[in-house]
């Protein structure tokens, strides 16, 4: 069975460091939105069949969901219970931003059976939001907080960022205590990465080319920027702070309460197939994985003559290398690790041999555990695991 | 005499780089219709995209141009086109000597600088008639009265009759083939006598085999023609002759004067070579043409390839690369560091960033270079004297009685206010002043010995840095000398890498075996573990750093929709990793093996 993404590309304005595909709903056209939500009721449509046994966890993400009126949301969730009911105990999240949230929006999305509620806090300083272009305001994200909390949400998730420009330990520390004062369920820690074509990218780093040997590599203008080091230190502070307030890191960004782990997210990471729905959506089943064509217009368009709203070039059938790669590189994010017997179930053979190479090359040096049928990396490595998932791609 | 052979010159031009003569050679061949405009691609005779990319010429050519002269009378004027770099004096030597005359071409802003010079007086031997041209009159800063002076003072020629001219705007080009014609004698030669054909390059052509480029000295050759080569006896028969148009053209017979190709299926490039005189089998020559003396390299590395596996092809293409430029020579070497690959020895410093250039773009592949090296003299305890052109084979410092390096006689034109800077480099550089004099007004002429070493090393950037640019420099081997050397090795995390092994003089040890390690802990990068980098002289550490642990390499977020974007990352970080040599358990960049190349004295 698998899960389903709804993606509602649509904010307020931008975040400096944000590369998905969204809308700035100030500069979008008049009625974009309603284009879009008569594309995607048409492709709900279509879809249906992908999920004859219907689907195990859903997840309305952006963008920001949560900009939407009541009305478009409303329209929203219908179409989703309609075309994709789901039982009550089903995990059902929707990701939103403070400052877009009012307390009727948040009576209609709990009325509708959402019982996950993901926030985008980022950082509980005013500064710190300012310089990375957050909208919102840290009263607004304490409005927010209080708000979910009143209209009963008791799945709550929290995300913070570290590395951001001018942060430091004192203020990564404070973000980490007022979050965890509201006694969240779940908390997402991200580590600020700099992508091509953000502002932020441009802004902090720069191509140079050495004039010796030619080689070109990307130099970091780190002036402000926390540095690798300090970057560790949060990230290790964090990782332990939450560990005494009974938090499990069950995988390398995100800790939980037990027993509220993202379902969602756990089957991404397990290699569980997945639809994505609306415009820029990534969808992956039976090892063919595609995307939806981002441009809203392209995409209510191509709908409406009775054709896939494809993005051509983000078509791609995973060959069983590609597949086995995933698994791994996904699952050694996780605490538990790649489950030996589900891979020898979906690929047919046993990942020690496959990986045997690369077992073998780290067998000294207290890398990979294995142990009562899952192989895990050590935690001590979780900062540092592209150098180790590098082997399996 | 054949009445033909005196309507034709052959001639070349002797220039500094940049100084226009590429741009010349264009605007004549345009000028005289070899060529139509449409067809000119820009700068016709540096045909290697790398010549063109650097504005320089590597490689001779040839071509040959028709021009109806005011006389009434059409000349066949063929110009061979020469190398301007130290590095290829030898080159240079190559085509004057298929010459009777050249045009000395001085930029008007610039003047004479040291590798005009060297040229100029290699023409002098050969007894070429030389015809100055002061090229780019139309930049405004052009002084061709101090030019003209400076001619006269430098080299001794008359230069009253200089023509002024400007390749670019085309000033000048007219009267520069008029003077070609009256002044550059015809070739003598008998073309009735037996053949003799003087071969001043060679080219290989997968179809056609070795091609011979050469000058008929005497006699005459055609298709069909028992041809012998005079050094080896070896003979073929001639399948084609013909001239460069400027591409290849086939003609039924060159004749005593003329200067073009012939094509023999030869498969071997080394039955062609260079010098070498071909005869007539049926009719031979009594003695052949003098050659040259041959070209020695002066500098090696180290080529391996990065993948073990690129090894076969490395070999072939350095075999190919040999086939067109003989002075490159190689031979298979095994480094524990590097595994298998090749020492290769070059002319200098650039034909040696040329061949490597070549390689990876030309044969697509991916190699470590180690440092530059020069051959050191050895005399050991057991009275033998060792040849040692790569620092990981100098023997123990128990069995050497003493080392001796490589020395170069270096001139150096440069304007008089750079003298200080100038003598203050060759003293850091450990050189000998032997002369000095005022070549003009306001221009210096220097003469040091220095090691040549040290001239591999950083001299050229920095005789360019501490005078602007202005100063100009050639040289020639002039012997060896005893020196108090050492052997400078790296461990990495405990591990010695014998590729990055340097010798250097005593006195210099310590600096720079500090200042290897520094850089070298900008290179390396961070590991999941701490890595020592050491430099040691014997057993004996002299500086140490440490490369400290990686700490963080995540990707922050994966979910369903970037899965395939987040694995092509680390496909890519994968791919960036293989180009890195891994010796032991570090995985080395290859710019760290030419670290010590990079630091200052």
């Amino acid at each position: 069975m698998p899960s389903l993404y709804v993606h509602v590309p649509f904010c307020i304005q931008k975040c400096d460091y944000c590369a998905f595909y969204s809308h700035s709903l100030m500069e979008s056209p008049k009625g974009l939105i309603s284009v879009y939500l008569e594309g995607l009721e048409i492709e709900m449509v279509k879809r249906q069949k992908d999920a004859p046994q219907g689907v195990s966890s859903l997840f309305i993400g952006g963008g920001t969901p949560t900009v939407l009126t009541e009305t478009d949301l409303e329209r929203l969730l219908a179409m989703i219970q309609r075309y994709f009911p789901m039982d009550l105990g089903v995990e059902k999240t929707m990701e939103g931003n403070p400052g877009t949230l009012t307390d009727e929006k948040i009576q209609l999305i709990r009325s509708f059976g959402i019982n996950r509620f993901s926030l985008g806090i980022q950082s509980f300083s005013d500064q710190l939001l300012s310089a990375v272009g957050r909208v919102h305001t840290v009263k607004q994200a304490r409005e927010a907080i209080r708000g979910l909390r009143k209209a009963g949400f008791k799945n709550l998730n929290l995300d913070l960022m570290f590395g951001l420009p001018a942060q430091d330990m004192r203020i990564w520390q404070a973000s980490i205590e007022e979050a965890l004062s509201y006694s969240p369920e779940h908390l997402s820690l991200y580590g600020l990465m700099l992508e091509e074509g953000t502002p932020l990218y441009e802004q902090y780093v720069t191509t140079t080319t050495l004039a010796f040997n030619k080689s070109s590599s990307v130099i970091l203008q780190v002036d402000q920027l926390p540095d690798e080091d300090l970057q560790t230190e949060m990230y290790e502070w964090a990782v332990k702070r939450l560990r005494h307030e009974g938090y499990r890191q069950y995988e390398t960004s995100n800790f939980a309460r037990p027993g509220y782990e993202c379902q969602h997210n756990l089957g991404y990471w397990r290699g569980a197939d997945y639809l994505g729905i609306g415009p820029g959506g990534v969808s992956c089943l039976n090892r063919v994985r595609w995307k939806n064509i981002e441009e809203v217009h392209a995409y209510k368009n191509l709908l409406f003559k009775g054709q896939s709203p494809l993005d051509k070039s983000g078509q791609e059938v995973l060959s069983l290398r590609v597949c086995m790669a995933e698994r791994m590189i996904l699952g050694l994010r996780l605490e538990e690790g790649v489950q030996l017997k589900a891979f020898e179930n979906d690929f047919g053979a046993d990942l020690r041999d496959i990986y045997r190479d690369v077992l073998e090359r780290y067998h000294n040096r207290d890398i990979f555990i294995i142990q009562g049928g899952y192989i895990c990396l050590n935690p001590k490595y979780s900062f540092v695991a592209n150098s180790i998932l590098q082997e399996f791609v | 005499m054949a009445q033909a052979s005196q309507r034709i010159r052959n001639f070349s031009i002797i220039a500094h780089i940049d100084h226009g003569k590429s741009t010349l050679a264009d605007r004549l061949i345009e000028y005289t219709g070899a060529l139509s405009k449409r067809e000119m691609e820009a700068q016709v005779l540096d045909s290697m995209d790398l010549e063109r990319e650097r504005g320089i010429t590597i490689k001779l050519q040839a071509v040959q141009l028709s021009y109806p002269a005011k006389d009434g009378e059409i000349y066949q004027l063929n110009l061979i086109d020469t190398p301007g770099h130290v590095d290829f004096t030898y080159e240079v030597s190559r085509s004057l000597a298929a010459c009777e005359g050249a045009l000395l071409v001085v930029d008007a802003v610039q003047g004479i600088e040291a590798q005009t010079l060297a040229n100029v007086y290699l023409a002098l031997e050969n007894n070429l008639e030389l015809i100055s041209v002061i090229n780019k009159i139309d930049l405004p800063s052009a002084e061709p009265e101090r030019v003209k002076q400076e001619i006269e003072d430098v080299i001794g020629l008359d230069a009253s009759e200089a023509i002024l001219a400007s390749a670019k705007t085309g000033i000048g080009i007219e009267e520069i083939l008029e003077r070609i014609v009256t002044m550059v004698p015809p070739p003598q030669g008998e073309d009735q006598a037996p053949l003799k054909a003087l071969i001043f390059d060679s080219k290989f052509d997968a179809y056609k085999g070795a091609i011979s480029y050469v000058r008929i000295v005497e006699g005459r050759v055609s298709k069909g023609t028992k041809m012998k080569m005079m050094s080896s006896g070896k003979s073929f028969e001639v399948t084609e002759v013909g001239v460069f148009a400027p591409s290849m053209r086939i003609v039924d017979e060159l004749k005593a004067g003329q200067v073009g190709f012939i094509c023999a299926s030869i498969k071997n490039v080394k039955d062609t070579q260079v010098g070498d005189t071909i005869t007539d089998a049926e009719n031979p020559a009594d003695i052949p043409l003098p050659g040259y003396r041959k070209a020695t390299p002066m500098v090696f590395c180290g080529l391996y390839p990065v993948e073990a596996s690129d090894y076969n092809r490395l070999r072939d293409s350095l075999e190919k690369l040999h086939l067109n430029d003989a002075s490159l020579i190689y031979e298979p070497e095994t480094s524990i560091a590097l595994g298998f690959g090749f020492r290769c020895g070059f002319l200098g410093l650039l034909h040696m960033e040329i061949v490597q250039e070549r390689l990876e773009r030309e044969y697509d592949l991916n190699m470590i270079t180690t440092a530059p090296s020069v051959i050191y003299k050895v005399n050991t305890l057991k009275g033998e004297v060792l040849s040692i052109d790569n620092p990981s084979n100098l023997p123990t410092v128990d069995q050497i009685v003493s080392i001796e390096e490589p020395i170069v006689k270096a001139t150096i034109l440069v304007p008089s206010e750079y003298v200080g800077a100038i003598m203050e480099l060759n003293q850091e550089k450990r050189g000998t002043y032997s002369n000095m004099d005022y070549v003009s007004k306001s221009r210096v002429r220097l003469i040091y010995e220095l090691p040549l070493s040290e001239i591999v090393f950083d001299y050229f950037d920095q005789l360019k840095s501490r005078t602007k640019g202005y100063a100009s420099l050639d040289y020639e081997l002039s012997g060896y000398k005893e020196t108090d050397l050492v052997k400078i090795d790296v461990l990495l995390n405990g591990e010695m890498v014998d590729a990055l092994s340097f010798i250097v003089h005593r006195a210099k040890s310590y600096n720079r075996g500090r200042k290897l390690v520094e850089k070298l802990r900008g290179i390396i990068p961070r590991h999941m573990f701490e890595i020592p980098i050491q430099s040691v002289i014997g057993n004996k550490v002299i500086a140490r750093e440490t490369v400290s642990a990686m700490r963080k390499d995540v990707l922050s977020k994966c979910y369903g929709g970037d899965i395939s974007r987040k694995r092509k990352l680390l496909e890519k970080q994968k791919a960036g990793k293989k180009r890195m040599k891994q010796v032991g358990s570090v995985e080395i960049p290859q710019d760290a093996f030419m670290a010590v190349l990079q630091i200052e004295d």
